[in-house]
């Protein structure tokens, strides 16, 4: 549903991906890890579209980004760095204008059941805690029930409880047939619901990180020592 | 389209920056008017030298000081309530919801504008009906003919203020910025009256509506008129291009 194929992008201040490869199918959740500034957010804004790939192609639906009908978009769902929630606008009405948007049919009353939201639907998002605005971004970018999902730091702020909650709702999506890419930092979160990890270091996406094995976080921070010291020597070299 | 008007219409239903520039440009209106015709009428010798027109108290002489207070204050109020449009889903971070959505970013834009254009469309309406009543508070009975038209062109010149201040929403989408873009604003009242003292007058878009209004429509010819309208529509055109080819690459 989603495909990368040899994308790349720079920044004007420097900062850029390049060589990204990847597939995401239907009923599958990949999850993106780095540290913090390798990447992961660009990589997303390129498959939706907020900035265009200097090379390489982003394919969403079998059709190239760039000549996607836009229509397709009403079968995505994405939050990328800050909610969708209008400070001046209550959880309702925020959740009613993103349904209008996606051009979805009536859905806010069972996003708010589904998200926990119902004691504070009727308050202005401005008066909302973090985790709370988080729960109403990603009620949301879900609520049309979108084929292709893509989740930039979604358990950003969210208490233990809605963490459990957006677990079980990306299972039960995937399951469904639905592709979601999700980004985090915390290893022991993706391993309980990614098929697969990828790992990205300095802009590039260096490989895949085997969940079922023990000690996640050692076997984490080695594979991006021994990139660093790869791409430091090869430097070197030149 | 029809999704994404709803949706702006909401927005600037629900803030504050809607209610107050409303309030402000209205209710500042009544206040100055008030306040000059309260000298004028108290014998406020430096008041009146400085009203010029404006010092006489029957319709000609409040209509006079209604246009001059217009032509500064509708470009500021509504090229602020047009900055915070456009600006705030950047500084909010809201941009990055209205992308990969069925509604192009084009559409988005020019519903945002299409939406300012009712809200200017209602505030020009309600200044001219506050300058009526003020005027009949006043005691200067029913409006003349002549009276009639001026009132007209305090309407259309309050219109052709909100046209004149959208490359305000240009600013704010390239700068990513509402400060940026209420200082544009500004730019804006300061060019016009700069284009007014040098003599640039009617050939000056900015400056054209304003001295339409303020002259009785003796100073400037209606192609002069119509050229600050085409400016208008370029700049919209400029404002939904910059939408179409938004990209968060910064």
């Amino acid at each position: 549903m989603l495909s990368f194929a040899d994308v790349g992008f720079r920044f004007r201040g420097g900062a850029s991906v390049a060589g990204l490869t990847f597939r995401v199918e239907p009923g599958e959740i990949v999850a993106l890890i780095g540290l913090n500034g390798v990447g992961k957010t660009t990589l997303m804004r390129l498959a939706l579209g907020m900035v265009r790939p200097e090379h390489g192609t982003v394919r969403l639906f079998d059709h190239p980004l760039a000549a996607m009908p836009v229509r397709l978009w009403a079968k995505v769902g994405a939050l990328i760095e800050v909610p969708l929630a209008y400070p001046e606008l209550t959880v309702r009405q925020n959740l009613h204008i993103s349904r209008l948007l996606h051009g979805a049919p009536d859905c806010v009353d069972d996003s708010v059941q589904t998200w926990k939201l119902s004691g504070v639907v009727d308050c202005r998002v401005r008066r909302l805690s973090l985790g709370n605005r988080q729960r109403v971004g990603l009620a949301a970018a879900l609520q049309h029930d979108p084929r292709v999902i893509v989740l930039d730091e979604p358990s950003n702020s969210l208490d233990p409880a809605s963490v459990i909650l957006l677990r079980e709702e990306l299972t039960r999506r995937a399951q469904e047939g639905a592709a979601i890419v999700v980004s985090s930092h915390h290893l022991d979160e993706v391993s309980r619901i990614a098929d697969r990890v990828l790992l990205m270091n300095a802009g590039r996406l260096i490989g895949e990180l085997d969940t079922a094995g023990s000690d996640l976080e050692r076997v984490f921070f080695e594979r991006i020592r021994h990139d660093d010291e790869q791409r430091d020597a090869a430097e070197s070299a030149r | 389209m029809i999704a994404a008007i709803r949706v702006e219409a909401l927005k600037l239903t629900r803030s504050l920056v809607g209610v107050v520039a409303t309030l402000a440009v209205v209710g500042g209106m009544f206040a100055l008017l008030g306040g000059i015709v309260w000298g004028i009428a108290g014998g406020n010798a430096e008041l009146i030298a400085q009203a010029g027109p404006a010092a006489a108290l029957d319709w000609e002489g409040l209509l006079a000081g209604a246009a001059q207070i217009t032509a500064v204050v509708a470009v500021l109020c509504f090229g602020i309530v047009l900055a915070w449009i456009f600006g705030r889903e950047f500084t909010d971070g809201t941009i990055t919801g209205l992308f990969a959505l069925p509604i192009s970013r084009g559409r988005i834009a020019l519903a945002k504008l299409a939406v300012y254009a009712v809200w200017a469309s209602l505030v020009s309406v309600a200044l001219a009906l506050g300058v009526l009543i003020l005027g009949l508070l006043f005691g200067y009975g029913p409006p003349s003919g002549d009276a009639w038209a001026a009132l007209g062109r305090l309407w259309a010149l309050a219109m052709l203020s909100a046209a004149i201040a959208i490359p305000v929403a240009w600013v704010a989408t390239v700068a990513r910025s509402v400060l940026a873009a209420v200082g544009s604003t500004l730019a804006l009242v300061v060019i016009a009256q700069v284009g007014a003292l040098i003599g640039a007058g009617g050939w000056m878009p900015l400056a054209a509506p304003a001295l339409w209004a303020m002259s009785g429509g003796a100073a400037v010819t209606p192609v002069q008129l119509a050229l600050t309208g085409a400016c208008a529509l370029a700049s919209v055109l400029v404002v939904w291009t910059a939408w179409v080819r938004l990209q968060l690459d910064r």
